[in-house]
């Protein structure tokens, strides 16, 4: 039993802190919400040469052939720095969705051009309803002579409008199916959904009639539910390691101005009330470690508990970053309530990832099924 | 990273799993002299002072095979062996800043349970500010002489000895003129009372010293040095009951789910309720996240590292958390969770409690309020965590030069 990182580990997570240290500064965050791509193309391809963009993947795809545990180490740095681009769904959404389900066509064909960085996926796993069980998919597929018609709208899709393909679940006679979609097709029309996070760009999907082939489908025709499940809980866990690094950098920054802003003639980190918020937040954030990477090794090990670690993950991580990110603006007062400063950027963040791929009730009710069936 | 148990410590775990098996008592635990006699059967068998070195009658076991041990015995419901402060704190501090004679004359009796301990430390007017302790230790030559009053002094009805914090310079700040000595709880000058606690129980006692007499031989550590010695003290806390305190907890938990079961509202059962399915699917989440976070301390302990003020996240983690826990409890089982007579079996709560009692929900529920109070309340570990960890400034207080009287 050893509950800490290897030495590899480390290294892979020093080095993705020093080269966001020195290319996604601040700056870099904000230049990208102007951005109408919404992300860098030089550091994209750096990520690239790094390894980061196949970091999951096997060797013989171009990938480095490294696990979950690894992949989380990256996303907790990327929420550190706010990273804004399409990491998570291209690799995670995107390219783990085709390493559960893709054909050894689809994988040779996306998954190395993912790793590379020519290309970058994404999913659209949830409708109108906001309903992330893939069972409530109401998006049509159609049988044709040449493969299929898919119609129906998707809503959050993450950085569809630079994506060159899209997993799009579909139900199909058999039952929920999943398509790999070009988003540049007839038929697909994207509209741009901006939140309160610049960071994070979302389209609406819309599918009328748009005919793929036959050998899009990934996994098993009608068979897509597990899948799809599998995918989420990866999501989910992927999206609460980036919590976690948003939460972080929140905490960091609030002990360091607790320690500097005087008030009454005293650093304010002197006074209870400041210093236990901070103590909160610590406890909230050394929680959220745990869970994150506990979560992380057991999918990666196919642990028995691996389901239920990844819905803990999610409903623990979601509320413990909306809490400590809050929190860090309530201990700068005003300052943290500018756009100037930089609380803002990790606390829209941790609030637009809290949503995704099941919020904190979602998975609480899949812990209860499956601690209490 | 592998959060998979060693073949090692497996085949550990199911040997203390058979072990238990043969050896439970088949009987409740009524006295204290089964009590010690159930306590010996697991010293004999290696299971306690685990951790002690080998010179001193301890096993030298690893961390993960303490907290194997204690979690094992909670699983099977064990009944806890007695001189807990024995154990956990006067020995090891004996251990490290005791003289030879003194590991001589008491180690040995410790891990037998031959002397039990208590630890005289709060007092009436020195609880979170446990530095300005007034007791007096006034020297007599060859011996001590001891006067004032202690609380909340755990097992202090059935102690023989107690590890005592007392001051012997009123002349210096107040940290610097504390002492510590053993004393001894059988003599005359010392008077015990029980002090009834809101469970209704006695766990803790209050303690009268009237000219009671400590040997200079039985001072630990330099004059003056009292201090420092009980914040190593109050360190030594190994990890032993991490895992087993989750485990007590899951068994709560599954109890918990099973009344949810039976129990209605609107004609239809608590389980089937979403909103309760809510609360209950947060506190199995709140109850994992501490079992993950005591891998992580172990795996700390395995390394021969010592958490030092990260133990303080653990108890205001755990001791928060069984407040929330029981609470909910009491919401799920309403008045049934208040019985502490007449419960069916079916809104029972078996657990062995410090004192020999079956446990109930109301005493569980109760008890949980102690949690957040004893061993340094959760304002004091928010204040150690914001000032040791975080590197916070230190409060301007008023107390920090300056004679103590």
């Amino acid at each position: 039993m050893n509950f800490s990182f290897s030495d590899d580990q480390v290294l892979l997570k020093n080095s993705v802190r020093s080269a966001l240290d020195e290319q996604c500064k601040s700056a870099h965050v904000r230049a990208m919400m102007e951005d109408s791509k919404g992300y860098g193309e030089p550091l994209w391809g750096e990520m690239a040469k790094l390894g980061w963009l196949g970091l999951p993947f096997a060797e013989e795809y171009g990938g480095a052939g490294l696990g979950l545990v690894e992949l989380c180490l990256v996303l907790e740095e990327m929420g550190r720095a706010a990273y804004p681009g399409p990491y998570v769904s291209s690799v995670v959404l995107g390219g783990l969705g085709l390493v559960l389900g893709g054909t050894e066509a689809q994988k040779e064909r996306w998954l190395s051009a993912i790793a590379s960085g020519t290309a970058r996926l994404s999913a659209a796993l949830v409708e109108e309803s906001l309903d992330w069980d893939p069972a409530s998919t109401t998006a049509t597929a159609t049988k044709t002579a040449e493969g299929w018609e898919l119609s129906g709208v998707k809503r959050f899709v993450p950085w569809a409008h630079v994506a060159d393909a899209i997993l799009v679940p579909a139900r199909a006679p058999e039952g929920v199916s999943l398509f790999l979609v070009d988003p540049r097709a007839p038929g697909v029309s994207l509209t741009p959904m901006v939140g309160i996070d610049l960071g994070s760009r979302w389209s609406e999907m819309r599918l009328g009639d748009v005919a793929v082939k036959a050998d899009a489908v990934v996994g098993l025709l009608g068979g897509a539910t597990s899948l799809l499940e599998a995918l989420l809980r990866r999501a989910a866990v992927c999206a609460s390691a980036e919590m976690l690094g948003a939460a972080r950098r929140c905490l960091d920054i609030s002990v360091a101005y607790a320690k500097v802003r005087e008030q009454f003639g005293q650093p304010i980190g002197s006074f209870q009330a400041i210093r236990h918020k901070c103590a909160e937040m610590l406890l909230g954030v050394e929680s959220a470690h745990s869970t994150v990477y506990y979560a992380a090794w057991a999918l990666n090990a196919g642990a028995e508990d691996a389901a239920v670690a990844a819905s803990i993950c999610k409903s623990y991580v979601s509320e413990a970053a909306r809490k400590v990110c809050g929190e860090a603006i309530q201990a700068h007062g005003g300052i943290g309530f500018t756009w100037e400063y930089d609380l803002h950027l990790y606390f829209k963040r941790a609030k637009a990832l809290e949503v995704l791929f099941g919020d904190a009730e979602y998975h609480r009710e899949l812990i209860v099924r499956s601690v209490a069936p | 990273m592998d959060l998979n148990y060693t073949p090692e410590d497996l085949a550990f775990r199911k040997h203390v799993r058979a072990w238990l098996e043969h050896n439970l008592p088949p009987e409740p635990i009524r006295t204290l002299e089964d009590r010690r006699r159930w306590h010996r059967r697991l010293y004999e068998a290696g299971y306690l002072g685990m951790g002690w070195p080998k010179e001193y009658g301890g096993g030298s076991a690893r961390p993960m095979e303490q907290a194997i041990v204690a979690d094992e015995m909670a699983r099977a419901n064990a009944p806890a062996p007695t001189n807990g402060l024995g154990l956990g704190i006067v020995g090891p501090t004996i251990i490290v800043h005791g003289s030879e004679a003194q590991k001589q004359r008491y180690l040995k009796k410790i891990l037998m349970a031959e002397e039990l301990w208590c630890q005289l430390y709060s007092e009436p007017n020195a609880g979170s500010d446990l530095a300005s302790l007034k007791t007096a230790a006034v020297d007599q030559g060859d011996h001590y002489v001891v006067n004032g009053q202690k609380i909340w002094t755990s097992g202090g009805a059935i102690a023989d000895w107690g590890l005592l914090l007392a001051r012997t310079d009123t002349k210096v700040p107040k940290h610097k003129g504390i002492s510590c000595v053993l004393m001894s709880m059988r003599q005359p000058g010392v008077d015990v009372r029980p002090l009834k606690q809101i469970t209704g129980s006695s766990e803790f006692c209050e303690v009268f010293m009237t000219n009671a007499r400590v040997e200079k031989s039985d001072q630990i550590g330099k004059l003056g040095e009292g201090w420092a010695i009980a914040q190593t003290t109050l360190g030594y806390e190994r990890g032993g009951r991490s895992l087993a305190r989750i485990t007590t907890y899951a068994s709560q938990y599954h109890h918990l789910v099973n009344a949810a079961r039976r129990l209605k509202r609107h004609g239809r059962p608590l389980i089937d309720d979403p909103l309760v399915r809510q609360k209950l699917g947060r506190i199995w989440a709140e109850l994992e996240v501490e079992r993950y976070s005591a891998l992580r301390v172990l795996t700390q302990l395995e390394r021969g590292e010592h958490p030092g003020a990260g133990g303080s996240l653990t108890k205001l983690s755990y001791s928060e958390f069984e407040k929330r826990f029981m609470e909910l409890a009491q919401e799920i089982l309403g008045p049934y969770g208040q019985l502490t007579d007449g419960a069916p079996p079916e809104y029972q709560l078996q657990i062995d409690t410090a004192v020999g009692d079956h446990g109930t929900w109301a005493y569980a529920f109760l008890w949980s309020r102690a949690g957040t109070i004893y061993s340094g309340s959760s304002e004091i570990q928010k204040n150690v965590i914001g000032e040791r960890i975080l590197g916070l400034p230190k409060e301007t207080r008023a107390d920090r030069a300056g004679a103590t009287r």
